[in-house]
C-alpha cells in the first residue's frame, strides 16, 4: 500500500514532500504498462505516483482546526465569523529566464508577456508589439536580400497598416509617417539600425557567435540561420570576422570561426539560465528563415 | 450546545463591548496558536453552577488566603453549616490565588476528601464543586495536589446522580493535561474501565456521555499517550461505545457528538494500523455521518457549532484510509455519496473557513489515490468541473486539487480524455503560468500522464498554444521544471509541433 507517513514541514503549501514510491506494477492497464515503460527509459523525470497521505495529530495543516476546538473548550466560541478568513489565490509569474515579473491576475501576466516576449526578434532578441512589425523588422534588419532590392526599388513599408505605400528610404518613410499620419519623431519602433550604436552591435554579434557554438550540438539549423544573418551595414571587418561561414558551412567551420575572433566563450551547460538567441517563444515569433529552414526545438 | 448559545447572547447584550470580546479573542487565539506551536495545547472546562450565567472570577468580596484560612477552619469545627461553608469555599476558589492559599495550606485536601466522601449528599456535590474549582487551575501544580480525591472520583462515575458525575467526569478531565504523574496515577487507578463502563451505563444521559468524552480526549492528547493511553484504550471497550454515540441527537445537540468525534481523531492519527477501528465499521460510520451533515450543509442547515463535528470526522476519514486496503474500500464505504458530500463541503466552507476546505480535499485525495471506482465517481457524477474551478485557490488547496486531478489522469487512458473534454487542458495553461513552484510541476506531471495518454490530449495541448508554455519552462531557474518541460516536448510533442509547422508556416 502506497502510503506515507507526513512529517511536520513549515510551509503549507510544501507539506506534501513524499518519499520515493515504487510504481505498482500489477496494472492491466494499458495505460500503466505504459507508463512502466516510460518510468523505465532512464531519463525520465516524471515521478507522480498517487499516494494516500496520513497526517498526525500536530500537522501543520490541522492548526485551524485545533485552534476551533479548543476556542470552543474555552468558551470563546463565536458562531458567525467575524473576521473572515482571508482566501489566498495564487498568484502569476513570468517564467521566462531572466524576467522576475510577478502578476494577481491571468490578464496581467498575459498582457505582459504579449507585450514584452511574444513577437521577439530571433535575431536581435528586441521585442516588438505586434506581429506586423515583427515581419516588417525581420525584413529590414536581417534579410540580406532586402538590403540589396531596396538598392533599386521602394521596399520600405508604411508601418501603419492599410496605408499599403512603400518608400525607398527607412527616412521617407518617417518622414511620411510623421507628415501623413502624425507619428511622433521618436517612433520607438521605426529605429534605423545606425542608432543602435556600433558597440551594442558588435556585442551582440559575438554573443551570437558564442551561443552557436554551444548550440551546434543540440539543434538543427542554427548554424545555417546564424550564418544567413544578413552583415548588418558591413562595418570594417567585424562583420566579417564573425559571419566568416557561408550558408552550408559546417559545424566545425563555425567553431573556427568563432575562435579565430577571440577567446572562446566557456561552454555553457546544457540548461543555461541564458535563453540562447536562436530560440525563440510564442506563436507567431518562428519567422522567416528560421522557420523555413530550421525545426524548432 | 455547549454555552454557545450563551456566548451569542451574551455578545448580543454587551452591544458597546463588543469590540473589547473580539480583541479579547484574537488575543487568546493568538496564544493558543503558539501554544499548539510549541505543542501545549491545553484546554479546561468549567461547569457552571445553575445560577451562574458566565463566570465571574470578580467576586463581591474580594478574597484572600485570610477567607481561605478562616473558610477551612469553620468547616473543620463546625456542625451543620458545613453545606454553607462548603459553597462560599467553592466560590472563593474561583480565585487562581486562593486556589494555591489552599493547596499550600496543610490538611486542606484531606479535609475536603472527607466531605468528598462523607454521608451527607449535599455536602459531597459542594465539595466535588471545589475540587472542580481547583482542577480548572491553571498552575499545573494544583492539580497533583487534587491526587488524593481521585479514586473516589472514578469510584463515583457509575453512581446515579447525573451532576455529580458530571462535576467529577470534568474535574478529572481537567486533571489530565497537567503532569505526567497525574495520568499515570489515573491509568493505574483504571480510569480507562471506569470511563468505558461511564459511556456503557449511561449512553442515554447524553450530558454525561459528553463529559466522559472530553475526559477521554484530553488523556489522548497527552505526549505519552500513543505509547502509554492509546494501547490500552484500544483495547477497552470505548471505541465500540464512542462510535456507538457519533450520531448526534437531534434534541440534545451535537455536543456529545463532537467530543467522540475528537476521541476517534486522536485514537486514529496516533496508531498506523487502524485496522481495528476498521473492524468496528469506523470508516463507514464517519462517512456515513459526514455525507448526512454534508447534506444539511448543502441545504442551509448549518447548525451553529457544526464544524465542530465536520472537522474531526474529516480527519478521521482522511487518516483511516490509510489503513484500509483498496479491495475493502468499496465493503468499508458503504455510502456513495461521499465523494458528492466531500466537494459540496469544500464550497461550503471555501470563503467562510479555508482550512477546513483544505482538509476536505485532502480527504478527497486520500479517497481517490488507489480507486478507481472513487475516481470514475467523480467523473460521472460530474464533480470535476467544480474542482477544476478551485484551481486559482492558493495555501494547500490548488496543489491538492491538482493531486486529485492527477489520481484521476494515472487511472485510465479514457479518464484522461474526460478531463480533457471538461476542459483541464485549458486549466494546466493557466496553472503552468503560476508563480507557486509546486504547481507548475504538479501541473506538468499531469500533463505528461495526460499527453502520453492519448494523441487526441496532446493535440489539444498543441492547438492551445501549449508549446510556447513548455519552451518558456525550458529555461527556467528549477532543474525539474527544465527536465519535464524538455522531456515532454521533446519525447512527445516534437511529432504534434510538425503538423502546427507544416499548415501554419506562412510563405517567406
Amino acid at each position: 500500500m502506497d502510503t506515507v507517513e507526513v512529517l511536520q514541514v513549515d510551509r503549507k503549501e510544501a507539506m506534501l514532500q513524499p518519499e520515493a514510491l515504487q510504481l505498482r506494477t500489477e496494472g492491466r492497464d494499458e495505460q500503466q504498462e505504459r507508463r512502466l515503460s516510460e518510468s523505465e527509459d532512464g531519463n525520465n523525470p516524471f515521478s507522480f505516483t498517487p499516494q494516500i497521505i496520513r497526517l498526525h495529530k500536530d500537522h501543520e495543516l490541522f492548526e485551524d482546526g485545533d485552534i476551533h476546538r479548543h476556542m470552543y473548550l474555552q468558551d470563546l466560541y463565536i458562531s458567525e465569523a467575524e473576521d473572515k478568513p482571508a482566501l489566498s489565490v495564487s498568484e502569476f509569474a513570468c517564467h521566462i529566464s531572466g524576467c522576475s515579473a510577478v502578476f494577481s491576475a491571468l490578464e496581467e501576466y498575459e498582457h505582459h508577456y504579449n507585450a514584452l516576449h511574444r513577437h521577439v526578434c530571433c535575431s536581435c532578441r528586441r521585442s516588438l508589439p505586434s506581429a506586423r512589425l515583427l515581419d516588417i523588422h525581420i525584413q529590414e534588419w536581417h534579410d540580406s536580400l532586402f538590403t540589396i532590392l531596396a538598392q533599386k526599388q521602394d521596399m520600405y513599408q508604411c508601418l501603419v497598416e492599410g496605408c499599403g505605400q512603400t518608400f525607398r528610404t527607412n527616412k521617407h518613410r518617417k518622414d511620411h509617417l510623421i507628415r501623413i499620419h502624425k507619428y511622433p519623431p521618436d517612433f520607438r519602433f521605426d529605429k534605423t539600425k545606425k542608432e543602435r550604436g556600433r558597440e551594442t552591435k558588435r556585442k551582440e554579434q559575438k554573443d551570437a557567435a558564442m551561443e552557436v557554438v554551444d548550440d551546434v550540438c543540440e539543434s538543427e539549423g542554427v548554424c545555417e540561420v546564424m550564418c544567413n544573418s544578413p552583415s548588418d551595414e558591413p562595418e570594417g571587418g567585424e562583420s566579417m570576422e564573425t559571419h566568416e561561414c557561408e550558408e552550408k558551412a559546417s559545424a566545425e567551420d563555425v567553431l573556427a570561426a568563432a575562435q579565430d575572433t577571440e577567446s572562446t566563450a566557456p561552454r555553457k551547460p546544457q540548461y543555461s539560465y541564458r535563453i540562447p538567441n536562436t530560440v525563440c517563444f510564442g506563436h507567431g515569433s518562428v519567422r522567416g528563415f528560421r522557420g523555413r529552414r530550421g525545426r524548432r526545438k | 450546545m455547549w454555552r454557545l448559545n450563551k456566548v451569542r447572547h451574551k455578545a448580543g447584550q454587551q452591544g458597546g463591548n463588543l469590540d473589547e470580546l473580539r480583541l479579547k479573542r484574537r488575543e487568546n487565539e493568538r496564544a493558543l496558536r503558539q501554544a499548539r506551536r510549541d505543542r501545549q495545547l491545553v484546554s479546561k472546562r468549567l461547569l457552571l453552577n445553575e445560577d451562574e450565567e458566565q463566570p465571574d472570577v470578580s467576586m463581591d468580596t474580594a478574597p484572600g488566603g485570610h477567607d481561605i484560612v478562616s473558610l477551612l477552619h469553620k468547616l473543620q469545627h463546625s456542625g451543620t453549616e458545613k453545606e454553607a461553608h462548603l459553597k462560599a469555599l467553592s466560590k472563593v476558589l474561583r480565585d487562581p490565588s486562593a486556589q494555591l492559599t489552599f493547596i499550600k495550606h496543610e490538611n486542606s485536601m484531606h479535609l475536603l476528601v472527607g466531605l468528598l466522601t462523607g454521608s451527607n449528599a449535599q455536602c459531597r456535590l459542594q465539595a466535588v464543586r471545589c475540587l472542580h474549582e481547583l482542577s480548572h487551575s491553571s498552575h499545573t501544580n494544583v492539580a497533583p495536589a487534587c491526587l488524593p480525591a481521585t479514586p473516589y472520583l472514578l469510584t463515583y462515575l457509575s453512581g446515579p446522580s447525573t451532576k455529580f458525575t458530571e462535576l467529577c467526569l470534568y474535574t478529572l478531565g481537567n486533571m489530565c493535561p497537567d503532569s505526567d504523574v497525574v495520568r499515570e496515577k489515573l491509568l493505574a487507578q483504571g480510569i480507562i474501565p471506569a470511563l468505558a463502563s461511564c459511556i456503557e451505563n449511561q449512553r442515554h444521559t447524553l450530558a454525561v456521555v459528553e463529559a466522559a468524552a472530553f475526559t477521554l480526549s484530553q488523556l489522548l492528547q497527552a505526549r505519552d499517550a500513543p505509547e502509554k493511553i492509546i494501547p490500552i484504550v484500544l483495547k477497552s471497550t470505548l471505541p465500540s461505545h464512542l462510535l456507538s454515540v457519533l450520531t448526534p441527537d437531534p434534541q440534545f445537540g451535537l455536543a456529545p457528538a463532537i467530543e467522540c468525534a475528537w476521541c476517534l481523531h486522536y485514537l486514529i492519527c496516533s496508531t498506523d494500523d487502524n485496522k481495528e477501528l476498521l473492524a468496528q465499521g469506523a470508516l463507514s460510520q464517519c462517512s456515513s455521518l459526514l455525507v448526512s451533515l454534508g447534506g444539511a450543509v448543502t441545504e442551509g442547515n448549518k447548525e451553529d457549532g457544526i464544524e465542530l463535528l465536520i472537522w474531526p470526522l474529516l480527519r478521521c476519514v482522511g487518516n483511516i484510509l490509510s489503513s484500509c486496503p483498496e479491495e475493502d474500500l468499496n465493503a468499508q464505504l458503504t455510502d456513495a455519496h461521499l465523494p458528492a458530500s466531500l466537494c459540496a463541503l469544500v464550497q461550503a466552507y471555501l470563503h467562510t473557513l479555508p482550512a477546513l476546505a483544505r482538509e476536505t480535499v485532502w480527504v478527497l485525495n486520500n479517497l481517490t489515490a488507489h480507486s478507481t471506482e472513487f475516481c470514475s465517481a467523480l467523473l460521472t457524477l460530474n464533480l470535476v468541473p467544480g474542482l477544476i474551478q478551485l484551481l486559482p485557490f492558493s495555501q494547500g488547496i490548488n496543489t491538492m486539487i491538482l493531486r486529485i486531478l492527477a489520481n484521476i489522469a494515472h487511472k485510465k487512458k479514457e479518464f484522461c480524455v474526460q478531463l480533457m473534454q471538461l476542459g483541464l487542458l485549458s486549466a494546466l495553461c493557466a496553472t503552468l503560468k503560476m508563480a507557486d513552484q509546486e504547481m507548475v510541476i504538479q501541473s506538468l506531471d499531469i500533463l505528461f500522464m495526460m499527453t502520453v495518454s492519448s494523441p487526441v490530449v496532446a493535440e489539444e495541448f498543441v492547438r492551445q498554444d501549449g508549446l510556447s508554455l513548455l519552451e518558456v519552462l525550458q529555461y527556467n531557474g528549477a532543474a525539474e521544471m527544465r527536465q519535464r518541460s524538455t522531456y515532454l516536448l521533446e519525447k512527445h510533442l516534437l511529432s504534434y509541433q510538425q503538423h502546427i509547422t507544416v499548415d501554419n508556416m506562412p510563405d517567406p
